[in-house]
């Protein structure tokens, strides 16, 4: 029973580092019609600056705050200098992502090294409740991660920007002629999801030593949460994440461990037939603005 | 300077360059190949190719070069970047043979990449040095023989039973003294990738050879969170979890095992003591290390120190897979040596012999290196435990490959 709810609390783990990649993929992708398939470089890069500046000696918290500027900016350049080029034109943003990814990785590898990368636990410790392992950290990025959802899913919903980013997605044209500047809306979608992207390569690299490939393998899992959950649809994404993680968590556990990743594809795939819009529904996806 | 004055400077260079090229041109060129991943997923292993090619190239070079047939030859590296991608390498293969006209080439560092270049150098009579231990899976008495088509071929890696069965030997003597009682229970945890289910076969086998009931754990390459996987280990009461093969995985792996408390000893493969160190990594359980082939953080001999200082004075990077580049290196000089024996560089088949007949005192082993029959190379397997509850205390060990394949290993 034990190994059991250790995999349980295993699964809310693995669940919050995917859920924070969907979450900025979801954006992205479902309301700014942009697909980035280098979202996962941009979570690496906020992994790699953050091991840049503890390595040279800053705080970890503080180094996360930079870390999520940095690649917030990095967001703010790509859009403002690739991808608004290519918002008519959804398919050639998606190829310009894919030489964006590559020239990433190899930036990062010339500019740090293709060595992985690691911190030291910024917490240490192992709280051991009742024979169960909680790890400090990871209980950490669950919080930060309830967080994130949180703001997200009501600056979405509440807010006075959240409505006009609804209703810009709904019809462009007549927002744009309600005086809601949508285009600025898409960049600050972007650039927000880039953010999140900064944030989730901090908290990883806090988690797991990262590479200047690291990207390209968690992007997968990313693109799997939006589209389970519903494209856009924050709420989604958490569904999307919860329930990979505990397919992920319980096959390592029970099933063949090998097969891991495969199972949580296959669940994506049946969705996608029963659900095509998604468990929660959502855009649907990427089109001209 | 006025055109004028620009263009008789340009005429008097001209005329005077004959008499100054034959004072440049007393060396002849040795074109050697080197194809490694220089960027993609593999670039961690393709730069320690490249690197270790380039200090052997200096070193010979600097000494004067090599003397063949009366005539001094200098090395000449064409480095080309395979990107991690096969179809590159055959490219690149196809482009050193053909169009520069190379005599050797060194690389890759997979399996299936070298197999595909061997096709080519084999056909070309070009030879080629892989630290692949897989190619132990093809390299047999057909293949290597004259004609056959890995007869210019050689694994520079010892072959996968022996360096698993020297492994097991390390890792048990070093581990046995700490434990509470003799450790009887083995997890051998890899990455379900081609290159993992070949080594970890053997592995296993080593393992079951020393006495040990050994339950093989896979996980899906490029597994980040290890923490269902290593629930599950946990689970099954392992006296001893062995990380086998990648260093990086291992690196993300065993952080996360000590946190749970998986076994109450480990066994990293691939991870340096210099690594170990640099990661503050600390375990009140007794945990061993090996290298692939010997350890820069922690070797036992002056040589290989040396080595890996100037090694690292080149540039290269500190990392798990620093050490692979002992795999390449020492055979830039038994090729130059098996050269000047033979007095020619285009008789590829008299070099092959020499080669064969060769025994060499290189860096990687203290014992000298010589290939057997099938063109593999022996030598024995670093392992180093470290020091419970300290993250710089190591205690090495060598122990030699066992004579034979171990019951149920059919060698290869």
């Amino acid at each position: 029973m034990e190994i059991f709810i250790q995999q349980l609390v295993n699964s809310l783990s693995v669940a919050s580092v995917t859920i924070l990649i969907g979450i900025g993929i979801t954006l992205i992708f479902g309301l700014a019609g942009i697909v980035n398939f280098a979202h996962g470089e941009f979570l690496m890069v906020g992994g790699m600056i953050t091991w840049f500046l503890v390595t040279s000696g800053l705080n970890f918290f503080l180094a996360l705050v930079g870390a999520m500027i940095f690649v917030g900016v990095l967001g703010f350049i790509a859009e403002r200098g690739l991808f608004r080029f290519t918002l008519e034109q959804p398919m050639n943003g998606f190829i310009m992502s894919i030489g964006v990814s590559v020239i990433l990785q190899h930036v990062v590898i010339r500019v740090f090294n293709e060595v992985q990368k690691t911190i030291p636990d910024p917490i240490g410790k192992v709280w051991v409740v009742g024979g169960i392992d909680i790890i400090a950290m990871r209980a950490i990025v669950v919080l930060l991660t309830a967080v994130v959802v949180a703001t997200t899913y009501f600056g979405i919903s509440r807010s006075r920007y959240g409505i006009a980013l609804r209703a810009s997605i709904a019809d462009q044209d007549t927002a744009a002629l309600m005086g809601i500047p949508v285009r600025r809306y898409v960049t600050g979608v972007f650039v927000y999801g880039s953010v999140l992207a900064g944030l989730g390569g901090a908290l990883m690299i806090a988690l797991f030593p990262i590479t200047p490939f690291t990207g390209s393998v968690v992007i997968i899992r990313g693109f799997a949460v939006s589209l389970i959950g519903g494209l856009g649809n924050v709420g989604g994404a958490v569904a999307g994440g919860l329930i990979l993680g505990l397919v992920d968590g319980l096959s390592a556990g029970y099933g063949s461990p090998e097969w891991t990743d495969a199972y949580s594809l296959v669940v994506m795939i049946v969705i996608l037939i029963v659900r095509p819009q998604g468990l929660l529904g959502g855009t649907l996806g990427p089109r001209a603005t | 300077m006025k055109p004028r004055n620009l263009s008789a400077a340009i005429v008097a260079a001209a005329l005077a360059w004959p008499a100054i090229q034959p004072a440049l041109a007393d060396d002849e060129e040795l074109k050697i190949g080197v194809v490694a991943a220089e960027s993609g997923s593999f670039v961690s292993a393709g730069n320690t190719i490249v690197a270790a090619a380039k200090l052997a190239t200096q070193q010979i070079n600097d000494a004067g070069g090599i003397k063949i047939g009366g005539k001094t030859y200098k090395i000449k590296l064409y480095i080309r970047d395979n990107r991690t991608d096969v179809n590159v390498t055959i490219a690149a293969a196809r482009e050193l043979v053909d169009d520069i006209g190379v005599k050797a080439i060194w690389g890759t560092e997979t399996h299936d990449f070298s197999v595909s270049m061997a096709k080519i150098t084999g056909a070309a009579k070009v030879l080629q040095f892989s630290g692949n231990s897989s190619l132990g899976a093809v390299l047999d008495d057909k293949s290597v023989a004259p004609g056959g088509w890995l007869h210019y071929t050689f694994q520079s890696e010892p072959q996968e039973w022996q360096r698993s069965g020297s492994t097991a030997k390390g890792v048990l003597a070093l581990l046995t003294p700490l434990m509470a009682h003799p450790p009887k229970h083995s997890v051998v945890f890899v990455g379900n990738d081609a290159t993992g289910q070949y080594l970890s076969s053997h592995y296993v086998k080593a393992l079951e050879a020393e006495g040990q009931q050994v339950d093989l754990v896979k996980y899906p390459p490029d597994t980040t969170d290890f923490s269902p996987l290593l629930t599950r280990i946990k689970g099954m009461n392992p006296d001893i979890v062995h990380f086998w093969y990648n260093g990086d995985s291992t690196l993300t792996a065993f952080p996360q095992a000590l946190k749970l408390d998986v076994a109450p000893a480990y066994f990293l493969f691939g991870v340096d003591p210099g690594i170990y160190q640099q990661r503050q990594l600390k375990s009140d359980k007794p945990v061993t290390l090996s290298c692939v082939p010997v350890c820069w953080g922690s070797s036992p001999y002056p040589v290989v120190q040396d080595y890996f200082k100037k090694y690292f004075d080149l540039g290269a990077s500190k990392g798990p897979q620093s050490s692979v580049s002992l795999l390449y290196y020492d055979y830039f000089f038994m090729y130059a040596k098996a050269l000047e024996e033979v007095g020619s560089i285009d008789k590829p088949d008299a070099v092959v012999d020499a080669i064969l007949k060769m025994s060499y005192q290189g860096v990687v082993s203290p014992v000298p290196l010589t290939f057997n029959a099938h063109h593999q190379v022996t030598f024995a397997t670093e392992v180093c435990l470290v020091k419970p509850g300290t993250s710089d205390q190591f205690n090495c060990t060598v122990e030699q490959p066992p004579p034979a394949p171990p019951p149920g290993d059919t060698g290869g």
